[in-house]
């Protein structure tokens, strides 16, 4: 068996390796990092460290990065150092699969991108977050990707149980090339390295024209809160664009859009008004009614919807895989290769 | 829904009748083994029957609901235990160790109410089976390893160590439950990439310290500690023992408790 030459080998070239510098020579030091008594003692700290880690999110940084940094050096001295790796090729790809993975998760961490958006039906992302939440590297082309939410549907089990969501999308590929797919819950849109994930937070947006005293006319939406979470308070101020008077606008509805006591579709009600106040004045708005403010004229055009979106960019996710896929192949062979050996009753 | 827990009740009566005789086997030192075999086997087929009709009505498995991961993993550990029961012989005896803690999960599987849950939309998908999957084999290949460890101490209580004394010696058992382990090992760092993997699409993060990959985490990295210390300090087939308990146990509390006291998303476990 090819192991049995390795051993000996290895073990011919125990006693130079041990060296004559002795325990404190660089050698020692090195040796005396790759113990494995320090690797038991680490792993308990970094089991510790997991716990802290659990219980808040500031001990999600150093207090773990120290106990992996530790078991990396613990680790790395130990293959330089120990016989068993150098008779055991796939125990060693292993625990350098282990490696990978923490260097990989390390980059990862100075990276990633992870963020929130929402999108009116109909409009196009132009490469701005509502929130953002980045590594100090996070070097990705967000910018410059673009996309356009052509509307969802959402079934709804009695009880009011999210079922299924369905979002169309449109962007231009690489190639120039109109297209367009269908994403949701776990088929995320995947573009220049980020994906955009569907949310939970979907909502009703009134469409306005906004006819200012001074400047151009516009159209827009305003997103109100998530529906049907924030059922009750289907209200939202806002401040037309150059104007310097806040109003405070609200969806009326008399239909029960989601029924809890049968299955059910996300939509948009049939009739409804929308209340607009500034000031002392209170209006109610039908589709096509405007209001006369301060700053200019509001028409409210109509009712459409918005879909909240997670970013998420990880340029490591699939070295992370192969790097798992490595781990977790080698350490089957390693066990294979060591049962096979021998049965255990022998 | 009459007719599935009717065919459950059987199951279980049949599931008990193979591990009473199996327990009584051992202390009168008979070996029933064809007769708790059959039992055995009788009441998984019953078993499947049930969770398939459940399966057909709901149109989803048994994945949701304390009632549903009970009874799904009742039914993996039983066939992980009675394929161990069926291909290594010798190890037979094991069953009056091993039942007794299936009997607990029947106990509580029968006390937990039978309704039923909300599917969610993440959930259909290939990776659910894959993940859970992996889960399964990891906790299989445990019951079979505590079994093992189990006679182990029992034996060094001195308690039956003649009703045991069939079994080959401590040693041998020894290096069956360290290759149970290192089976676990595998299958549980399988289970932990499957399930990064889905949470990656489906919450949109492969890692985010919830409770249950907390937990699970802690497991494989107990398992690597229990690993080590076997290389590293040569510990007596009885510290060894030890070990596969706590990471039994750590497993089981992760898998059984964890989901149904924390309030993340991570709710259906195993
Ligand atoms: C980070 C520091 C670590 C060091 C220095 C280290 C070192 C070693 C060494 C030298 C061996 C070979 C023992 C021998 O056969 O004589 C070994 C075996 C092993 N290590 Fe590690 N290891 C580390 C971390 C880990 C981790 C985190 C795991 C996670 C699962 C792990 C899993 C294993 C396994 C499964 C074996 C094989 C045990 C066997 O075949 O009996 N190690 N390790």
């Amino acid at each position: 068996m090819p192991s049995t030459s390795h051993s000996l080998k290895a073990a011919a070239s125990l006693p130079a390796a041990h060296g004559l510098t002795g325990p404190a020579g660089p050698t020692g030091l090195l040796r005396s990092l790759a113990s494995l008594r320090l690797t038991l003692g680490l792993l308990v700290v970094l089991g510790a460290a997991i716990l802290m880690a659990y219980q808040s999110e500031e001990w999600r940084s150093w207090p773990l990065a120290l106990p992996l940094l530790a078991l990396s050096a613990n680790l790395l001295a130990a293959v330089a150092t120990n016989n068993a790796f150098r008779r055991q090729l796939p125990l060693l790809v292993f625990h350098l699969a282990l490696v990978a993975l923490l260097l990989l998760v390390a980059a990862g961490r100075l990276t990633y991108l992870k963020g929130t958006l929402e999108l009116t039906r109909g409009a196009t992302f132009e490469g701005r977050l509502t929130t953002t939440d980045a590594g100090p590297f996070h070097a990705g082309d967000l910018a410059a990707v673009r996309f356009a939410n052509q509307g969802f549907t959402i079934d709804y089990a009695p009880g009011l149980l999210r079922g299924d969501t369905r979002n169309t999308v449109a962007w231009t590929d690489g190639d120039g090339q109109p297209r367009q797919a269908v994403i949701g819950d776990q088929e995320p849109l995947k573009l220049k390295g980020y994906r955009f994930y569907t949310s939970f937070n979907k909502g009703f947006a009134p469409v306005f024209l906004w006819l200012p005293n001074q400047g151009e006319r516009r159209l827009g939406a305003v997103h109100l809160p998530a529906y049907p979470l924030n059922e009750l308070t289907q209200a939202q101020a806002w401040t037309p664009p150059g104007s310097r008077s806040p109003v405070w606008i609200m969806l009326q509805f008399d239909e029960k859009l989601l029924d809890p006591a049968g299955p059910a579709a996300f939509r948009l009600p049939e009739k409804y008004s929308v209340v607009i106040r500034s000031g002392e004045q209170r209006v109610e708005l039908s589709p096509g009614d405007f209001v006369d403010l301060p700053d200019g004229r509001l028409k409210l055009d109509g009712l459409t919807t918005w879909m909240g979106y997670n970013v998420f960019y990880d340029w490591t996710l699939p070295w992370l895989a192969a790097a798992s896929l490595a781990a977790v192949l080698s350490l089957g062979w390693h066990f294979w290769r060591k049962f096979a050996a021998k049965p255990w009753d022998a | 829904m009459e007719r599935e827990l009717q065919i459950l009740w059987a199951a279980i009566v049949a599931y008990v009748l193979g591990g009473v005789i199996s327990i009584v086997g051992v202390v009168l030192k008979k070996h029933p083994e064809r007769t708790v075999l059959g039992f055995l086997s009788t009441g998984l087929l019953l078993h499947t029957v049930s969770i398939g009709l459940r399966w057909a009505r709901l149109e989803h498995g048994p994945f949701i609901t304390l009632f549903e991961i009970l009874s799904s993993n009742v039914w993996s550990l039983m066939v992980a235990f009675l394929l161990a029961y069926w291909r290594i012989p010798r190890i037979r005896a094991t069953a009056a160790v091993v039942m007794p803690i299936l009997f607990v999960m029947m106990g509580w599987l029968m006390l937990s109410h039978p309704g039923e849950g909300h599917f969610p939309p993440t959930y259909r998908t290939p990776r659910l089976f894959i993940h859970i999957g992996m889960a399964k084999v990891f906790m299989g290949a445990m019951l079979v390893a505590i079994g093992v460890a189990g006679v182990i101490l029992l034996r060094g209580a001195g308690i039956g160590v003649r009703k045991f004394d069939r079994l080959p010696e401590d040693k041998r058992l020894d290096e069956l439950s360290f290759r149970c382990l290192a089976i676990a090992l595998v299958f549980d760092t399988l289970m932990l990439i499957t399930g990064a993997i889905w949470a990656q699409d489906a919450w949109g993060r492969y890692w985010a310290w919830d409770p249950l990959e907390t937990w699970s985490f802690i497991t494989w990295l107990l398992l690597a500690f229990a690993l080590h210390l076997r290389v590293t300090f040569k510990p007596s087939p009885k510290r060894n023992a030890w070990l596969v308990i706590a990471v039994f146990v750590l497993g089981f509390i992760t898998f059984f408790g964890v989901p149904f006291i924390s309030e993340s998303p991570h709710k259906g476990a195993v």
